[in-house]
C-alpha cells in the first residue's frame, strides 16, 4: 500500500494496519483472550480435574486416599452392569449411524433435484426439527409407539396383531428416537457435499454408458465423502453420549453409558467410579472418530 | 442421472418416506394435544382444549420457564459477544498454534454433554463457588460457545477481506472498519449462533440436572419430571405450543437473514 503510493509519486496519509510482530501478536492474544481465558478456566480445568478425580479411590469419606489408583477403570469392565452398558452403547450408536445414512442420503439427493421453493421448504422442515426441543421430539416418539397409539392402531387395523405390541421403554424404541434425533445432522453435511459436485460429473458418466446406479456408485458418492464422513462422525459421537433419549424410550434394563455414569454422581454419590466411567466414555468416542477417520483417510484414500 | 424415471422413482419413495418420518412424531403429538381422553389415544375421540390450560399445573412451570429463557438470552450473548473477536483473530490472522487452538474452542461439541456437567459441577465443589442459577449459565456457555465460533468463521471466510483493507487504506480507524465494513459482513453468522446457543441453551437436559440447586429449576427438567411421571397429554399441549414458536422464528430469521444457506455451507 504504501508501495504503491510512493511510486505513483503522491504521499497518501497511509495508516499502517498494524504495528510490529509483538504488536500484532498482542492483538491476537485480545482477541482470543477472552474466549480462550473463559474455556480454559471452565472447561479445560474442570475436566482435568475431573480426570485426575477418576485415579481416587473411594469409601465413602469426603477424603479421598492419596495413593492414585486404576480402581475405578478395572470395575467397570468387570462390573457386569457398565461393561454391558458400554458393548450397549457402541451397538446403539453403530445401529442408528447407520440406518441414518441410509434414509438419509435419499433425502439428501431430492434437495440437490428439488426446485428453489421446495428445497427452502424441506429445509425450513429439517431446520424446524434440528431446533424442536429434544424431549418434545422424544415426547412424539412416546406418543406414536404408545401401547394405545397411532403404530399400535395401524398394526391393529391390518390385522398384523391381536392387541397392541409393547413397544415403548426398549433399546429398539431409543433407537428409533436417536435415528430422528440425529437425521438432520447427518442430511445437511451430506446436502452441503452433494452441492460441491458439479453436475457435468454425473453427466459425463451417463453419457459413457454407465447406468444411474453406477454412477450413484462410482462417482457421486465417492465424491460426497466429506459430507457422508462429516455427518456419520456427530451423528455417532450424538449417540455415544446420548442421555435424554435413552431415559425417555428405554429402560434401566437398556441403560447406555451417560445413564449408569449419571447413576453413579446422582444416586450413589461415588465421584470417583462415575468419573472414570465419563472419562472412558469420551476416549471411547474419540477413540472411534479418530480411528474412522484414519480409515476413510489412508485406507480409503478419500479427501475428506 | 435423475433422468433414468425408475431411478428417480425409487429416490423419491425413499426420500419422502425419511422426510414423512421427520415429521410424523410432530403431527401425531399436535393431533393427541386436542384429543379429551386422559391416556395418549389414537384415533382421537374427542376434541378438547382442557390439556393447554393444564400446562399450568406442570410444577413450578412459569419460573422455571422465565429462568431458562433468562440463561439462555444471557448464554446467547456471552457467547457471541466472546465468539466476535475469537473468530476475527481465526478468520484473518495467523498464530501459533493455531490448529491445537482451534480444535480446542470447538471441540465441546464432540464431548459427552454429562461430561461437561460433570465436569463443571466437580469444579464448582472444589472451589467452593456458589451454586445458583450462573452455575448453569457458565455451563451454557462452555457447552454452546464453539456454534457462534463456527458460524462467525463461516460468514467470513465468505466475505471479501481486501474490503477491510481499501477502508483502512483509505484513512478509517480500526474501530470504523470494524462497524462499517466487518460487522455487516458477519451479521448473518452472528445471528445463526445466537440461535444455535439460545435454543441448545433452552432445550438442555443433560447440564442443567447436574448444576441446579435447590429452589433454582428449569423449563426441560421440569417438563421432563412431568413426563416421567404423568400419562396424560398434558406434554403433548406444550411441544405443540414450542413446536409453533420456534417454527415462527426460524421461518422470520430465514426471511431476514437467510440463515439456513449460511449453516449448509458452513
Amino acid at each position: 500500500m504504501t508501495d504503491a503510493g510512493a511510486a505513483s509519486g503522491v504521499t497518501l496519509p497511509v495508516r499502517r494496519r498494524s504495528g510490529g510482530r509483538s504488536r500484532r501478536w498482542l492483538l491476537v492474544a485480545c482477541m482470543l483472550g477472552p474466549l480462550l481465558g473463559f474455556m480454559v478456566v471452565f472447561y479445560a480445568v474442570p475436566f482435568a480435574y475431573l480426570a485426575q478425580e477418576s485415579f481416587q479411590s473411594w469409601d465413602g469419606e469426603d477424603e479421598p486416599k492419596a495413593e492414585p489408583t486404576f480402581d475405578y477403570y478395572k470395575k467397570t469392565f468387570q462390573s457386569s452392569r457398565t461393561s454391558r452398558a458400554l458393548t450397549r452403547t457402541f451397538r446403539i450408536s453403530l445401529v442408528s449411524t447407520l440406518i441414518a445414512l441410509v434414509i438419509c442420503y435419499p433425502v439428501a439427493l431430492l434437495l440437490i433435484r428439488a426446485g428453489p421453493r421446495l428445497r427452502s421448504g424441506m429445509l425450513l422442515v429439517i431446520f424446524i426439527s434440528l431446533a424442536a426441543s429434544l424431549i418434545v421430539r422424544n415426547y412424539g416418539w412416546l406418543v406414536v409407539l404408545a401401547d394405545q397409539g397411532p403404530l399400535n392402531a395401524l398394526l391393529v387395523g391390518l390385522g398384523l396383531t391381536s392387541r397392541g405390541l409393547r413397544m415403548v421403554y426398549s433399546e429398539g424404541a431409543t433407537i428409533v428416537a436417536l435415528v430422528h434425533y440425529v437425521m438432520p445432522f447427518m442430511i445437511l453435511p451430506i446436502y452441503g457435499a452433494l452441492l460441491r459436485i458439479p453436475d457435468s460429473y454425473s453427466e459425463a458418466s451417463i453419457s459413457l454408458g454407465a447406468g444411474p446406479w453406477t454412477t450413484l456408485r462410482k462417482v457421486v458418492f465417492p465424491l460426497s465423502m466429506p459430507g457422508v464422513f462429516g455427518g456419520t462422525i456427530l451423528s455417532f459421537a450424538i449417540c455415544m453420549s446420548a442421555f435424554v433419549t435413552p431415559l425417555m424410550l428405554g429402560s434401566p434394563a437398556t441403560a447406555m453409558m451417560s445413564q449408569v455414569a449419571a447413576e453413579q454422581l446422582l444416586v450413589q454419590q461415588n465421584f470417583p467410579w462415575g468419573s472414570a466411567i465419563v472419562t472412558i466414555l469420551t476416549l471411547a468416542t474419540f477413540a472411534v472418530v479418530f480411528a474412522y477417520g484414519w480409515i476413510i483417510r489412508r485406507v480409503m484414500k478419500a479427501d475428506v | 442421472m435423475f433422468e433414468d424415471r425408475s431411478f428417480q422413482r425409487v429416490v423419491a419413495v425413499l426420500g419422502w418416506t425419511a422426510m414423512a418420518v421427520l415429521v410424523f412424531p410432530v403431527i401425531l403429538t399436535i393431533l393427541v394435544s386436542f384429543n379429551g381422553s386422559q391416556f395418549i389415544e389414537f384415533p382421537p375421540k374427542s376434541f378438547s382444549m382442557d390439556w393447554y390450560a393444564n400446562i399450568a399445573k406442570i410444577n413450578k412451570i412459569g419460573e422455571a420457564t422465565l429462568l431458562s429463557l433468562l440463561v439462555a438470552s444471557l448464554t446467547g450473548l456471552f457467547t457471541v459477544a466472546m465468539a466476535i473477536p475469537a473468530a476475527l483473530a481465526i478468520a484473518r490472522h495467523a498464530f501459533p498454534a493455531k490448529a491445537v487452538i482451534v480444535a480446542f474452542l470447538l471441540s465441546p461439541v464432540a464431548v459427552p454433554m454429562i461430561a461437561i456437567g460433570i465436569a463443571i459441577l466437580q469444579f464448582f465443589v472444589w472451589t467452593g463457588l456458589p451454586f445458583n442459577w450462573i452455575t448453569l449459565l457458565v455451563g451454557h456457555v462452555v457447552l454452546t460457545s464453539a456454534y457462534p465460533v463456527r458460524t462467525i468463521v463461516a460468514s467470513l471466510t465468505l466475505t471479501n477481506p481486501s474490503l477491510e483493507e481499501a477502508a483502512s487504506s483509505l484513512g478509517a480507524s480500526r474501530w470504523t472498519v470494524f462497524r462499517t465494513i466487518t460487522l455487516p459482513q458477519l451479521t448473518p453468522g452472528l445471528i445463526s449462533g445466537f440461535l444455535f446457543a439460545f435454543l441448545i441453551s433452552f432445550d438442555n437436559y443433560p447440564i442443567s440436572i447436574f448444576l441446579v440447586r435447590s429452589g433454582v429449576t428449569t423449563m426441560p427438567i421440569e417438563v421432563f419430571n412431568y413426563i416421567s411421571q404423568q400419562l396424560d397429554p398434558t406434554p403433548a399441549a406444550f411441544s405443540t405450543i414450542y413446536i409453533v414458536i420456534v417454527s415462527a422464528i426460524i421461518v422470520l430469521v430465514e426471511r431476514r437473514f437467510g440463515v439456513i444457506s449460511l449453516s449448509v455451507r458452513g
